[in-house]
């Protein structure tokens, strides 16, 4: 009896933090994504008070639209570039910042962390000025080693501009996630380093048998991360820097939705290329998610 | 029941918001469609104006709740706030409500969805499309009523009117109220000092950029991230240029009509577009800037011509350096001889098909589009306005007059407001950018352009 009256207490006390946080993940997740699936089945222009239901025929058309295909390909080199970049610029980062133990270290610290205090439409902004041909930094820096002024149109290539956004968007991450394999990096412990160098083990040995194996569960969840941020979140600085353009050549899934949902008035085919969006996420962190099991290394 | 209607008004906003998300990420999205979070902000206008400048001989006594949505962008509220409560004190029965702002667009949204619009919308800003309304059924059919409407004068609207409205399948749903044009500008003050010829056709232009060019400057510049710039200064011109001067060649373009795209006279005036470019007139720059940057540019002399619209002197004011003389003609691709050619700009007017009161929508027409409005509007928001009337005398700016005056003339073919459809325009400025870049030829844009015709007029 008693027992059964503590047990259902607990209850209370479980559903009293489940619940509320169940109704509004229902309310402002699951019902949207629910809704968003819904609209990507009518040919709705968004304004109109009437909407056709046309099926599938949003997904059909979007397996005919080449520009679906390139924004895709444009969000994955992202996704794989700001991986890249970013994995490599932090760690090396990181390791230099805690292993390394030279004066400056806090001073570094605090002035990479500076770009992920900027938003990112001011991030934009500001390299869309480095890249002015004009009046932007990079030909006027590079004007410096040649006889003539420099006039490359960095953001106006007849493809492969999506090149160019690599960089703004690898140089606003690095700080976030140097920060958290710092924060994992000091949390070895120092004998197991000590060790190592009594054994005469290189700095590069120490730094690929210890470091990454036992930082490694933060490199997981900051490569998924990046993933998850740039197949939802590019299109911001998409939108700001190029709008997709010239030519469509920088569109990403999520620049793409905009422009058909509010430019062209085509809000039932937005919303199906927000539930590929929404699939591709899913797919990817699967999949990322089974290349990067490893053994837990556990640190006693 | 309740919370059926309730699910169902939550249901759109979340939807509008998810989609969003979905695709947006958090921060810094320019999205703002939340129509969920603000109400725009209704507020019944000032029942006791000062002012009383006109004083309607309506038969019919206005009453009832009447709401007007306007859009404030660069020609400011000014009018609309001076008209609505000259049109408040004229009708004093009557309950007029404004929405309007910079976002208003956005935030009537969901009300146009739920099929609540208000009676009287000014379409202009983004998110408003006037053929995609007519499309949608959302405004009024006027094309009855304007044959023989009178405003409050007893002169004939039709009459009146500096440029006639668009026609929908031959049906008129809304009415121009602000007469814009396209362009290319120069600065007076530069040409005069190197010893410039100010162009007057193709061959003048093409000449003196040479010029230009050999003197150090570049010719031409455009905002290669809106290319409708480029399009409504150089090409749509050029198109009615190497058609006769007919430009219902663009009406049919606009109709989704696939042979008006193949006439040669499209072709024509895109192989104008790539002399230019071929002559490496055109500022490598253009490609990947804004307007803003592109006007900057311009007023620094870097660039000697930039394709624009009238409202350029205006949003620049601030930015304009000393001894800065705008020249300006509507067009440069005519031949020797030929006629200017002008494409309008224009902000419509119009009626909600569901608004709940169409007599008061009527009679603010009839209110607007009177002879004391011409003035009023080129003096309060700094545009032309499509109401024929004298303003010269008014205290409307310079090239407001100026403007005036090129679109009056007799010389100038005037091109109507035309819409085109919104996938067909997308494509048309893709093609334009990548044709300035070499990427493709006249043919294939033409290609391009077509196909996207025939898919959405499927």
């Amino acid at each position: 009896m008693n027992s059964g009256t503590a047990k259902w207490q607990r209850n209370v006390f479980i559903a009293s933090f489940i619940i509320p946080t169940l109704l509004f993940f229902g309310v402002f997740t699951i019902y949207p994504v629910m809704q968003g699936l819904y609209y990507s089945f009518f040919d709705w222009s968004g304004m109109s008070n009437q909407k056709t239901f046309i099926g599938l025929d949003n997904f059909k058309e979007l397996y005919h639209d080449p520009i679906i295909w390139r924004a895709i390909g444009n969000d994955y080199f992202l996704v794989a570039g700001k991986v890249i970049g970013i994995m490599v610029i932090a760690t090396f980062f990181a390791v230099a910042l805690t292993r390394f133990g030279f004066k400056m270290a806090g001073f570094f610290r605090s002035i990479f962390f500076i770009p992920n205090v900027i938003s990112v439409v001011v991030i934009g902004v500001l390299w869309n000025f480095i890249y002015n041909p004009q009046i932007g930094f990079l030909n006027a820096f590079l004007s410096l080693f040649t006889k003539e002024q420099v006039t490359i149109t960095w953001l106006g290539f007849t493809s492969h501009t999506i090149w160019m956004l690599l960089p703004p968007a690898i140089w606003a991450g690095i700080g976030f996630y140097m920060i958290l394999l710092i924060a994992a990096i000091q949390s070895v412990p120092d004998s197991y380093y000590e060790a190592a160098s009594l054994e005469g083990a290189s700095q590069w040995r120490q730094f690929r048998d210890i470091t990454i194996p036992l930082v490694w569960e933060q490199i997981k969840v900051s490569v998924l991360n990046i993933m998850m941020t740039t197949l939802n979140g590019s299109f911001v600085i998409v939108w700001i820097m190029t709008e997709g353009g010239p030519d469509n050549s920088t569109q990403v899934m999520g620049s793409y939705l905009y422009q058909m949902a509010f430019r062209q008035y085509h809000f039932g085919y937005g919303a199906s290329i927000g539930f590929i969006i929404l699939v591709l996420s899913l797919i990817t962190t699967v999949i990322l998610q089974r290349l990067m099991r490893q053994e837990t290394v556990e640190m006693s | 029941m309740i919370m059926k209607k309730k699910f169902a008004a939550l249901g759109i906003s979340a939807i509008l918001a998810a989609v969003t998300l979905a695709g947006c990420g958090s921060n810094g999205n320019e999205a703002s469609n939340s129509p969920s979070a603000s109400a725009p902000a209704a507020s019944p206008s000032a029942s006791a104006p000062a002012s009383e400048s006109a004083s309607p001989d309506t038969t019919v006594k206005l009453t009832g709740d009447f709401e007007i949505q306007y859009f404030v962008g660069g020609y400011g509220d000014k009018w609309w706030k001076k008209v609505i409560a000259d049109f408040q004190a004229a009708n004093p029965d009557l309950n007029v409500k404004e929405s309007g702002g910079p976002k208003i667009n956005d935030q009537m949204k969901p009300r146009w969805i739920g099929g609540n619009p208000p009676d009287f919308v000014y379409i202009d800003g983004a998110g408003l499309n006037d053929r995609q309304m007519v499309e949608d059924g959302q405004l009024e059919d006027l094309t009855e009523w304007l044959k023989d409407a009178k405003n409050v004068d007893g002169d004939l609207i039709t009459d009146i009117l500096a440029q006639p409205a668009q026609q929908f399948d031959g049906k008129v749903y809304n009415i121009p109220l602000v007469l814009n044009s396209w362009g290319v500008f120069w600065n007076k003050a530069l040409f005069k000092e190197k010893g410039w010829t100010e162009p007057t056709d193709f061959q003048s232009f093409l000449d003196v950029s040479d010029k230009i060019k050999a003197a150090g400057t570049t010719p031409f510049i455009h905002t290669g991230k809106y290319p409708y710039y480029i399009n409504g200064s150089i090409l749509y011109p050029a198109i009615v240029s190497a058609n006769n001067n007919d430009f219902t060649i663009l009406q049919d373009m606009a109709a989704n009509k696939v042979e008006a795209y193949e006439s040669p006279a499209v072709l024509a005036a895109l192989n104008k577009i790539v002399a230019l470019r071929d002559k490496g007139f055109i500022d490598k720059a253009s490609i990947q800037i804004n307007h803003t940057d592109s006007q900057m540019l311009f007023l620094q002399n870097k660039d000697a011509f930039i394709p624009n619209g009238l409202w350029l002197p205006n949003e620049m004011a601030k930015d304009i350096p000393e001894g800065f003389d705008f020249g300006f003609i509507p067009s440069v691709t005519q031949d020797a001889g030929g006629k200017v050619v002008a494409n309008t700009s224009t902000s419509t007017v119009a009626i909600a098909k569901n608004g709940k009161n169409k007599d008061a929508a009527k009679a603010f027409l009839q209110f607007i589009f009177s002879k004391a409005q011409a003035s009023q509007w080129a003096e309060l928001s700094g545009a032309p306005s499509n109401i024929k009337g004298d303003i010269s005398s008014s205290n409307a700016p310079n090239f407001v007059k100026d403007a005036a005056k090129y679109l009056t003339d007799p010389n100038t073919i005037v091109i109507p407001t035309i819409t085109y459809n919104a996938d067909v325009d997308k494509a048309m400025m893709d093609a334009t950018d990548a044709l300035t870049i070499s990427k493709i030829t006249p043919e294939e844009w033409v290609k391009r352009v077509t196909d996207v015709v025939k898919k959405v007029s499927k």
